[in-house]
């Protein structure tokens, strides 16, 4: 099988380092408003409403899971051999499908401004159901291999 | 798809750790090779057969329903 581009194996660890306080970092937004005072951008405006004043924690927060889910997901696992990538890409078709049930399931039963927070947790959904099934296959593979 | 990967192994005494490091594959890789929950590329097929000197046809097999 030729041979998927992938990161080296190293760069999963660095996901995961990097998933743990982003995703802190998101729950204390959503949760608490909380944001880093020097993410503030401002500009002086005469307007009445005031679209310059911003602060990027959430778009940090919002771009640092992406990037850290992306890291772990498409790193080469220790011995990365044609049977791990053939579960790679069943895992990755499972979670496809899976996510996108899901997001039917919703779309039926959650309404109005609910919605909204059933697609923004579904910007992550795909990469989180793929990493959760690629690592249970892979699970199984070395258990039912001891 | 049947296999007569085991038989071989044995007769050239070769553990399944052993054909891995051989062929640059995980042991659990040849092991569902072996049970036939894994099918293998034909460039990992004919590193086999290469391995144990025999041909590609005299490894696997297809089995009806293939």
């Amino acid at each position: 099988m030729k041979k998927l581009p992938l990161l080296p194996h190293i760069y999963q660890r660095v996901g995961f380092l990097l998933f743990i306080p982003f995703l802190l970092l998101s729950i204390s937004y959503a949760g608490w408003d909380y944001e880093i005072p020097w993410l503030s951008y401002s500009k002086p405006s005469q307007q009445l409403i005031d679209f310059n004043n911003h602060n990027f924690t959430d778009e940090l927060a919002l771009a640092g899971l992406i990037v850290s889910l992306l890291l772990i997901s498409f790193s080469k696992e220790k011995i990365e051999d044609e049977a791990i990538q053939f579960f790679r890409l069943a895992s990755l078709q499972w979670a496809v499908l899976v996510n996108y049930l899901i997001l039917i399931l919703c779309v039926m039963l959650v309404y109005g401004s609910g919605f909204l927070s059933v697609i923004l947790y579904n910007m992550f959904t795909v990469l989180v159901i793929f990493i959760v099934r690629f690592r249970f296959v892979l699970y199984q593979h070395n258990k039912s291999n001891p | 798809m049947k296999n007569k990967l085991k038989i071989q192994r044995a007769i050239h005494d070769l553990t399944q750790d052993d054909l891995a490091k051989r062929i640059s594959v995980s042991r659990q890789t040849i092991n569902t090779v072996e049970s036939g929950k894994y099918i293998p590329s034909t460039a990992l097929a004919l590193k086999m057969a290469k391995t144990f000197g025999i041909s590609v046809e005299e490894l696997f097999q297809l089995e009806e329903g293939d």
